[in-house]
């Protein structure tokens, strides 16, 4: 990932409207971390769910109701 | 040093019943072999004797009567709050009688130890810990798998013959791949979970046991549900395999050691083996991600985590802050995957029983360099992990990792997961596989341990 990438602008921009602070190696680790999700990251943003019916308050210890 | 702590949990259990083995001798017995041999093992990260004699000597006469057991760091106890394996844990744990604790506690088990576990929960080689990294009783060089690191570290090194683990993204299926166990992620909201500092809040969390084989894993996770999983057959077994990249995306070794034990299952119960596929596959361990993520996401607040412990590791402080900066749009996405894999799953669960892969694309990394190699090339354990365990937590199906031989010299599990509430036939499936394999795995002990 480029110093310019897309994802280090938003980090950088994000740290700073949220207020949190992030030492450099921090914001290696962060970029690390992301890199490895990022491609699954950039599939579910980009995936067609369109016809996906939300699930409300699913109970987890059953099968989804038909 | 007495045989009986060598033998397995229910056969424990059971010397003690009849009068064969007293429960008093075992446990000073454990706790001299926890001060032996963990130091190798950093499984254990604390002991408390004085506890566990008045935990004996109250002791009803329950399934577990006397018998040692483990417990992981991340629920409370009367007299020690859980540390999550973590030098911060953003919330404010205080000791306590959490619902594991009281469940051991009236079975008439014995707590002898803390389990050490991966710091926060975040990772599933165990390599990361305020007390430091739990060692594979295989070889003590590699990750024992997390983030249940010391709960399987504890039995796979003979320290207890059971131990309680919890299990939000394969915490409890990696290790017990790694060093050679059986464990058990019970369908969501089955096993006790009150006390945890997530309880409250959690979809994907659920205790259950690590131990060598199915009938201890039954015993402990019983006591776990609160009520019996009674043994039986499973039945001519459908099993669905999703070959691309479950199987296909495994180091050299793992997906032939699966096979075998697939085919052994099959035959043994008379069933057959077929491939299925899992629409949108890929989206599931980003949801999975994500929901979990979510679950802590209140308390990443600027304040929070910018005050956070120097102690805690580099990696977490920098997960903490990334996890706080994730779009809620991806977040919400998360949750329409999560529908959709449900649904997916009880789609194919009306034509087949279980399904089947690899728990772990890898055997267990070193502690020291925790990347595998894989057929789509190098990437962390935790990533790879990551996409053999998600969906079990993601839906809240069960799913169990039995051990079926070594690869290079360490354990490697297979994954069976089953519909919502089959958590019983899960275990009967595990059996059948022992049976048809000689119980030769879940026999294997490390040559330290042996």
């Amino acid at each position: 990932m480029t110093p310019d990438s897309p994802f280090q602008s938003y980090l950088q921009g994000a740290l700073e409207i949220y207020g949190i602070d992030a030492d450099e190696v921090e914001r290696a680790v962060i970029t690390g971390v992301w890199e490895v999700y990022e491609p699954g990251m950039r599939l579910l943003a980009e995936a067609d769910l369109s016809s996906v019916e939300s699930e409300i308050a699913p109970d987890l210890s059953q099968s989804p109701a038909r | 040093m007495t045989d009986g702590l060598d033998l397995g949990l229910g056969d424990q259990a059971r010397a003690i019943a009849a009068g064969d083995l007293d429960p008093a001798e075992l446990l000073e017995d454990c706790l001299e072999r926890i001060a032996e041999r963990n130091p190798d093992l950093n499984a254990v990260i604390a002991t408390f004797p004085e506890e566990s004699r008045r935990m004996l000597a109250e002791a009803p006469a329950g399934p577990l009567h006397g018998v040692p057991v483990v417990i992981k760091d991340e629920w409370p106890l009367p007299w020690r709050a859980q540390r999550f394996g973590a030098a911060d844990l953003l919330a404010n744990p205080q000791p306590g009688e959490s619902a594991p604790y009281r469940a051991l506690r009236d079975a008439g088990a014995v707590i002898v130890g803390v389990g050490n576990m991966h710091e926060l929960g975040s990772g599933s080689t165990g390599a990361i810990s305020v007390y430091g990294a739990a060692h594979n009783p295989w070889d003590t060089e590699r990750c024992p798998g997390g983030s249940s690191s010391g709960p399987a570290a504890a039995v796979a090194g003979g320290l207890v013959a059971g131990a309680v683990g919890a299990d939000g993204l394969g915490s409890i299926r990696y290790p017990a791949a790694y060093c050679g166990l059986t464990g058990l992620k019970p369908t969501f909201g089955r096993s006790a979970m009150a006390g945890h500092h997530l309880a409250g809040v959690t979809q994907t969390i659920v205790s259950g046991a690590l131990t060598h084989d199915a009938s201890d894993c039954r015993l402990l996770d019983s006591v776990l549900f609160g009520e019996e999983l009674p043994a039986g057959e499973p039945g001519a077994l459908r099993i669905g395999v999703v070959r691309d990249p479950l199987w296909d995306d495994c180091a050299a070794g793992i997906a032939e050691a699966c096979e075998t034990a697939l085919t052994a299952l099959a035959e043994e119960t008379d069933g057959e083996v077929r491939e299925v596929e899992l629409p949108q596959f890929d989206l599931y361990l980003p949801a999975a991600l994500l929901v979990a993520q979510s679950e802590e996401a209140a308390e990443l607040t600027p304040p929070n985590l910018n005050s956070l412990s120097p102690e805690l590791s580099v990696i977490n402080r920098g997960i903490l802050k990334l996890r706080a900066l994730i779009p809620g749009t991806l977040t919400a996405r998360a949750f329409l995957v999560r529908a959709l894999a449900r649904r997916a799953l009880a789609e194919q669960f009306e034509r087949i029983d279980l399904l089947a892969w690899p728990s772990v694309a890898a055997p267990a990394p070193p502690l020291s360099d925790t990347s595998v190699e894989l057929p789509s090339g190098p990437t962390s354990a935790d990533a790879s992990n990551a996409r053999q365990g998600a969906i079990a937590n993601l839906t809240g199906a069960p799913a169990i990792s039995v051990p079926v031989g070594l690869v290079d010299g360490m354990p490697v599990g297979l994954q069976l997961l089953g519909p919502w509430g089959s958590d019983g036939r899960l275990l009967d499936a595990a059996e059948a596989l022992e049976r048809a394999t000689d119980r030769e795995f879940v026999e294997l002990r490390p040559a330290a341990v042996a």
